[in-house]
């Protein structure tokens, strides 16, 4: 994420041919050389430099570029330029790590050389000698930079060339990250984030979950050192009846790991699949034993669900991501245009939005049955740990409000991937490798089906659309711990192996949900939504369920308390027998029977039978065009695609021009009161108006991650001024030999 | 059966046998109104019925089911919901209830058995009792019924047959039974007849109204001419049009000829930057052998301006009706999807097919059009001629549109009424015959009213609050043009209409031998029921709907009456003298050009070497080639070309020029598709997406409603020593009533006093706190069931809300700045707690 203020107005992306020759631009600017060194943050140190770099921006019509000083750091690429106009205002929406000109090494998706007009996919393996006129670097945020290399000296541009290179394509060991230097120089004081985000490293934040959602689960401590396994996080929470030699038997494999609790007591389980051989009775035996004792935790039912079969695999979704991602890293704009004349049906050939409807459409399924069959489900898939945390995590964010709030969403992602032992490294490619097997945007893909949820029911999340946008963007700053490691035991062994020598604990790493590290707290008031429709307080029930969510649990009443004890137990156990055969047998054979979809329809009928609750179960329209392009993701940088005074900033900004007015009227009236009982106070009705009100009209709809500033005189104005300066004057003969001309 | 009027029982227009069905049931209907709560209209009587039914609610609706009674009349399906409140029955008839579909709007009856669906004819029968019963509408609505298991079986049926059979598909003469059916009652004539106009809009019907709005854009130079005001020269105009004030008329009727059905070049609004916009048909007749022809044909075409003039050619680059056509009837079918054919395309798919229907496309392409037109006016001083084989399709679509890019007027609901009446209804838009409402003229029809609806929708959507309208009044709009009922729409030119209305006793007679039917002597002419005009809402929407029409904020930045041409800023215009005529360009694909023949008069042979000599050239602007559109070449003039006394303050601080055209982004992901029309009948559509509840209005209307609510309880609050003093709030109430009065006088001022900068009056220079009783009036505290803030009178509901905007506006300026130091900048402690939860 970074924001456009400090640089003052070139558009961070340059996306125009051009028409002039760089000779023609080159200014006398020749005096501008002295070097101008970004501020550097603690721990970086500058690899190499070269000056009188050309940044290739899109500037009005005329192309020209600026010159400036392209440095690569262990940190970032970044351009800096004297010639830069000083900015007027202050920026509202500015990253503390990197300004609008730098590119974190690990943002960097790919880079092209272009060698006499033609351009070249730069791979690892690059000719030593041979640097190209013009280096264009694609990010992972879907900016792009052009750097034209043609006016540096000779060996600077060949070193400035290859350090990019070498620094951003080349693999790298993880103790070269850059947040392992900038920790070591940096103090961070008391890791002083949102005390409320659960980070789930303690055993406590799992018990406190497992008890806010009333699960009868027991809770496992014996992994606190990896003694178990080292595929299993330290603390989790497995059935009540796998015993510790379970867990034992196959590496922690096929464990059904506890994930949430719905609140009639069935629950949702994740487990990491064994390669199932028909011959293999000790795993199919095994593999039974797991989900009866996942069944025994309800009402002896049971639904294993395994991810592989029914959605597409990880490389896959890398390859439509690829695919998508093309359609917004522009360089020009004529790439633009091109690509806008087929422009939908580009989109349904990349079929990144049908993957997106698909894992929605597998988590609506798992809810229906936590919601309304009040089954145990089990998701499985080989790793257990990539769309087994995307469809748990949404399972959860559709079925429980706590995770619709910033902190609860938080917690939800330090449970499911961080604790759950996502490969963050491995599909983030952090550390360059060159084996692209493994990589795959999972976590973009949860992040965009949030956003499919947010944006057809925004009143329900506490965060904000910029939220979501930016924690994408954090994903690819190497400075965060969230985001650096395959497991917790990876996470922690590192930690281990590096204390010794740097003497400080691992508490002074920050996490990305410390914002403050990236914001100020002006920007930070822009994570949150002001839509959000707070939970309405009700005295004496801490419970985070709303009432119309209960009703919907049918089955409740029936089997609500199953005999005990006493003369029924024996009754009870062979009930439990016959229900235990009946359910488990049928819902391991019907996977793909074609009930399903008419069962969702009645799901989704039932569920519109009653008001909506925005805290209550929330369930997102997939059908037709219901599934959209994140807009603000993905055409933030594309200027031709910004409206400007209009979008939904408008709505927003008129929003809280109104809550202005409320606050205005409210304090009228306490004075009339003389009652000046001024209540806590909430900052975000300053954010937008700080131009004062009526400036909505000037706010582009990437706000705030572009500058309207600039934008604002963009405004197209039709050519007849010039039309009639030439008619006025008459002298367009003289101009043009061929031009029209006024006889009386 | 049951009649529910509160008039007496008539069995008139029916067929023998439903005639024979109702009488025979007649005893049962004394006191079935009650019950079932029906509110017939005059003359109507109910044909079949069935208890029990279970209507499916769309988005707007709040979603889910409604339970209730169905009924078939002869003029709608109507559904009364179970606890509706009863009707009052002094209220004026509203044609359709909030659950009703009127026959004409059917498309297609569709029965939905156990385990098969079927197409419901007039002829059919069916072999299954049907558990629903769809109706798909012209509109793209999709209504569903859903009978319950105790709705008796003969009803189920019954309705199923009755209503295949009322709603007539594709009969020639369907269409007037229909108007008769809802209109031709006695008492519906009376009522209609003693209906007064709505005085806010201009209906461009008097030669006054022409003058009015020549005032209100300040355009100078023009005049209205009365020289068509018998359709003698050119039967598709209006009888005034506005002309150059230097042609006389006897100059003028000479023109007529040169010109495709005599549509010659007319004034459609002057752009306060002192552009005029004309549009015209192409040239008719080459030979131009006088002198004083052509000099009249310059004139016309130059107006005011008399030394720039750019033609823009709208045949070559916009879609032709027939591509319209074709590309409507292929997004319906992708849109409503159908039960009985059970053809879906894959959601995969969705978006590629909805490319391939190309409307879209079509939008985008009016929209640049449109768009280019603006910034041509926008530019000062030249005149932009649209023209058009015709002049009746696309130069109306898209001189509407440049008007609402650039007049926040026509942004208004009223201003946009009077703008359709001018650009469409009196410009002579065959909307007959491109809606084919006597489904006989197949060739002819083509939605390109639709399509205007679409592209101001796309661009309300990207700017919605420089509107004052809302979506809501645009799909009200899109579904009345369904409804054949209307004067606006059921004729293709002036004339027609008012050959209709002075002939109307004799235009037409009964060709099916119902009216035979009819009790001789009835005291009125039996005639054609008298047609009322679409802008008259109050008969086709509740007044929870009606409120709906307008933002509950005032749009930003405010809007201001016209000022009246005062933004000319160069004086110099008049460089070249008046009668020496200036250089014609053509605007085509993004570029000008200047063609030999774009003129006929001036090109060679024909025009005579004496009254211009004029260089055959062909000019290019440069860096044309291979621009897909203008966008990039207007972005790239966009700085050199900023006008000066713009620039002076269009700073991000400065003042949002009011008069800078909206232009649309037409980038694809810009595009969008108009859910809430095309979308809402779709069935797979509505059966997945969550219920809006009616608990669940727009934050933004709540927080309005809650600024209102403050501001209520401010000025009611016991007032110690500062301006509300009671004789302050008296005058106060005296100089809102003067205001009011003003409103009804002069349509066009609509928002008084927004802003103190903005006020030319000086009755309204004190425009204080509201009188609390009328606001106490109008603003009812939120229900479950209605949209809070959001009522209005009776009779002039407009005006009522011209009220509330002026006030809230007026307001916001006042007291603001009375009674704290600095609204914006101090941070001012707020209390949430009410206001975004609750």
């Amino acid at each position: 994420m970074l924001s456009l203020g400090s640089g003052g107005g070139k558009a961070a992306k340059p996306s125009f041919v051009s028409y002039v020759t760089p000779e023609e631009i080159r200014p006398e600017k020749e005096t501008a050389k002295e070097e101008k060194h970004p501020d550097l943050l603690p721990g970086e140190m500058v690899f190499c430099s070269a000056n009188t770099v050309l940044k290739l921006t899109h500037d009005e019509m005329s192309q020209h570029g600026v010159f400036g000083t392209l440095l690569c750091t262990n940190f970032r690429v970044s351009f800096t330029s004297a010639e830069e106009p000083g900015d007027v205002m202050a920026p509202l929406f500015k990253n503390k790590l990197y300004g609008e000109n730098d590119i974190p090494l690990s943002c960097v998706d790919s880079i092209y050389g272009v060698y006499e007009d033609k351009r070249k996919l730069i791979t690892g393996s690059f000719v030593k000698n041979k640097y190209p006129s013009k280096i264009i670097i694609h990010c992972k945020d879907l900016r792009v930079f052009q750097f034209a290399l043609t006016f540096c000296k000779e060996e600077d541009a060949k070193r400035i060339f290859q350090g990019i290179i070498h620094h951003c394509l080349e693999p790298k060991p993880l103790k070269n990250v850059f947040a392992f230097s900038f920790c070591e120089n940096t103090a961070f004081p008391g890791v002083q984030m949102q005390q409320r985000t659960m980070m789930f490293e303690q055993v406590e934040d799992w018990a406190a979950d497992l008890s806010r959602t009333k699960g009868n689960c027991q809770l496992f401590t014996a992994n606190e050192n990896f003694d178990l396994s080292q595929h299993l996080p330290q603390f989790f929470i497995v059935p009540p009846n796998v015993s510790e030699a379970d867990m034992m038997a196959f590496q922690g494999k096929g464990i059904p790991l506890w994930c949430w609790s719905h609140q009639s007591g069935c629950a949702l389980f994740k487990t990491a699949s064994l390669p199932l051989l028909p011959e293999e009775n000790d795993q199919n035996a095994f593999m039974d034993k797991m989900h009866i004792a996942v069944a025994d935790n309800y009402l002896c039912s049971v639904k294993i669900e395994d991810l592989s079969d029914t959605l597409p695999p990880i490389q896959d979704i890398q390859l439509s991501y690829n695919k998508f991602k093309q359609l917004f890293l522009i360089e020009n704009t004529n790439d633009f245009w091109v690509s806008d004349m087929k422009w939908m049906s580009s989109l349904d050939t990349c079929g990144w939005l049908d993957t997106i409807k698909q894992c929605l459409q597998k988590a609506v399924q798992v809810v229906e049955c936590l919601e309304k069959e009040n089954t145990n489900v089990v998701i499985m898939e080989e790793g257990g740990s990539d769309l087994c945390c995307v469809i748990s995590s949404l399972v959860q964010l559709m079925l429980d409000p706590f995770y619709r709030t910033l902190p609860g969403f938080q917690s939800l992602v330090q449970k499911e991937w961080v604790a759950g032992g996502h490969n963050f490294l491995e599909r983030c490619n952090q550390l360059h490798m060159k084996d692209k097997e493994n990589v795959s945007p999972v976590f973009l893909l949860f992040l965009e089906c949030v956003w499919q949820l947010f944006q057809q029911h925004a009143p329900a999340f506490q965060f904000s659309e910029t939220y979501l946008t930016v924690l994408s963007d954090s994903l690819h700053v190497p400075v965060f711990c969230t985001f650096l490691f395959n497991s917790p035991y990876h996470r922690a062994s590192n930690f281990t192996a590096d204390s010794p020598h740097v003497h400080r604990g691992p508490v002074s790493w920050p996490t990305v949900w410390d914002w403050s590290v990236q914001f100020d707290c002006k920007a930070q008031d822009l994570l949150i939504n002001p839509l959000y429709v707070e939970k309405p307080k009700q005295p004496g029930r801490p419970s985070h369920r709303s009432k119309h969510q209960r009703q919907l649990s049918l089955p409740n009443s029936v089997f609500k308390t199953p005999p005990k004890k006493g003369f029924f137990k024996e009754e009870a156990d062979s009930l439990k027998k016959i229900l235990r055969v009946k359910r488990i047998s049928r819902w391991m054979l019907s996977p793909d029977s074609p009930q399903p979809s008419s069962s969702i329809r009645e799901f989704y009928e039932m569920w519109q039978s009653k008001p909506l609750d925005y805290h209550g179960l929330l369930l997102p329209c997939l059908e037709g065009p219901a599934v959209r392009v994140w807009m603000q993701r993905y055409l933030r940088w594309i200027q031709e695609v910004q409206i400007f005074g209009g979008g939904l900033v408008t709505v927003l900004s008129k929003m809280s021009d109104l809550l202005d007015q409320i606050q205005g009227l409210k304090r009228q009236l306490d004075c009339h009161d003389c009652t000046l009982a001024l209540t806590h106070q909430r900052n975000w009705a300053q954010i937008i108006p700080a131009e004062s009100d009526r400036s909505s009209v000037r706010l582009s709809s990437s706000f705030p991650f572009t500058n309207m500033r600039h934008n604002w005189s963009y405004k197209p104005a039709f050519p007849t001024g010039f039309l009639q300066t030439f008619m006025y004057s008459g002298d367009m003969a003289d101009k043009e030999d061929d031009a029209p001309e006024t006889v009386v | 059966m049951l009649t529910g009027s509160k008039t007496t029982f008539k069995v008139r227009q029916m067929l023998p046998d439903i005639k024979e069905r109702m009488l025979s049931q007649s005893g049962v209907n004394a006191r079935s109104r009650d019950v079932f709560g029906l509110r017939c209209l005059p003359g109507e009587c109910v044909l079949q019925r069935a208890v029990l039914v279970r209507k499916k609610l769309t988005a707007r609706e709040g979603r889910g089911w409604l339970s209730g009674t169905l009924f078939c009349t002869h003029f709608r399906v109507a559904f009364v919901p179970q606890d509706s409140p009863k009707p009052d029955d002094n209220a004026d008839p509203v044609l359709l209830g909030d659950h009703d579909v009127a026959l004409a709007s059917i498309e297609k009856v569709v029965a939905v058995g156990p385990s098969r669906t079927k197409l419901v004819t007039p002829n059919s029968s069916l072999k299954f009792t049907p558990e629903e019963l769809v109706l798909y509408c012209r509109d793209l609505r999709v209504v569903c019924f859903l009978f319950d298991r105790l709705t008796p079986d003969t009803q189920v049926l019954e309705i199923t047959y009755t209503i295949a059979k009322t709603y007539q598909p594709l009969k020639p003469g369907s269409v007037l039974s229909f108007q008769n059916a809802a209109l031709g009652s006695v008492e519906m004539k009376q009522f209609l007849s003693n209906r007064r106009r709505g005085t806010d809009m201009n209906w461009f019907e008097s030669s006054a109204d022409w003058e009015h709005e020549l005032e209100r854009c300040g355009a100078t130079g023009w005049r209205v001419s009365s020289v068509n005001d018998r359709f003698e020269m050119a039967t598709s105009l209006p009888r005034f049009i506005m002309v150059p004030q230097k042609v006389l008329d006897t100059e003028l009727k000479k023109s007529f000829a040169h010109f495709n059905e005599g549509r010659i070049p007319r004034l459609c609004w002057r752009h306060p930057r002192g552009s005029d916009l004309l549009r015209m048909a192409s040239f008719q007749n080459n030979i131009y052998h006088e002198k004083d022809d052509i000099r009249n044909l310059e004139l016309i075409l130059f107006g005011a301006q008399s030394s720039l003039c750019v033609v823009v050619e709208l045949g070559e680059e916009l879609p032709s009706p027939a591509d319209i056509q074709v590309a409507h009837s292929r997004l319906r079918a992708l849109c409503l999807g159908d039960i009985s054919t059970s053809v879906s395309v894959p959601d995969d798919k969705w978006l590629s097919t909805l490319e391939s229907t190309r409307w879209l496309d079509y939008i985008r392409s009016c929209l640049r059009k449109a768009s280019e037109v603006s910034c041509l006016l926008r530019g000062g001083h030249l005149t932009v001629a649209l023209q058009e084989p015709e002049d009746r399709d696309l130069s109306c679509l898209v001189s509407s549109l440049v008007q609402i890019m650039c007049d926040p007027h026509c942004r208004t609901q009223q201003g946009f009424q009077s703008l359709m009446q001018k650009e469409w209804v009196m410009a002579g838009h065959r909307f007959y015959n491109r809606f084919n409402y006597h489904r006989d003229n197949d060739k002819e029809e083509a939605p390109v009213f639709l399509l205007f609806l679409d592209c101001v929708w796309q661009l309300w959507s990207q700017y919605p609050y420089r509107f004052q309208l809302t979506d809501d009044f645009l799909l009200a709009l899109h579904d009345s043009v369904q409804l054949p009922l209307f004067s606006s729409f059921l004729a293709n030119c002036q004339r027609e209409r008012c050959k209709r209305t002075q002939h109307s006793s004799q235009s037409y007679t009964p060709v099916n031998g119902w009216r035979d039917l009819l009790p001789p002597g009835s005291a009125s002419d039996p005639s054609d029921p008298p047609l009322p005009s679409v802008w008259d809402w109050g008969l086709q929407y509740s007044k929870q709907r009606l409120a709906r029409f307008t933002q509950p904020v005032a749009p930003t930045p405010p809007l201001q009456t016209l000022l009246n041409g005062n933004l000319n800023t160069n004086p110099d215009t008049h460089k070249l003298a008046d009668t020496i005529p200036g250089s014609v360009f053509l605007l085509s694909r993004g570029t000008f050009s200047c063609p030999a023949n774009l003129l006929p008069w001036r090109s060679g042979g024909a025009g005579g070497g004496s009254s211009g000599v004029y260089k055959k050239s062909h000019r290019r602007a440069p860096s044309s080639e291979n621009v897909p559109g203008l966008e990039r070449l207007l972005k790239a003039w966009a700085l050199a070309e900023f006008p000066q006394s713009l620039a002076a303050n269009s700073g991000p601080q400065g003042p949002l020029d009011p008069y800078e055209p909206l232009l649309p982004l037409l980038m694809g992901p810009c595009m969008g598709l108009w859910r809430e029309c095309y979308l809402r009948g779709a069935l797979h559509a509505q059966a997945f997406s969550h219920p809006i509840s009616a608990n669940h209005p727009h934050p933004v209307e709540r927080l309005a409603w809650e600024v209102q609510q403050l501001k209520d309880k401010l000025a009611l609050a016991p007032t110690s020593s500062d301006a509300n003093s009671p004789a302050k709030r008296a005058e106060s109430r005296r100089v809102v009533d003067t205001n009011l009065n003003q409103n009804t006088n002069n349509g066009t001022f609509l928002f008084p006093a927004s802003r103190p900068q903005g006020r030319d009056l000086g009755v309204t220079r004190e425009v204080p706190a509201p009188p609390p009783c009328v606001l106490h009036a109008s603003r009812a505290p939120p229900t479950a069931s209605a949209p809070p803030a959001r009522t209005g009178s009776k009779h002039n509901g407009g005006n009522k809300h011209t009220f509330l905007f002026g006030h809230s506006s007026a307001t916001e300026a006042r007291p603001d700045q009375r009674y704290y130091p600095a609204p914006n900048n101090a941070k001012l402690p707020k209390s949430n707690g009410s206001s975004v939860a609750s």
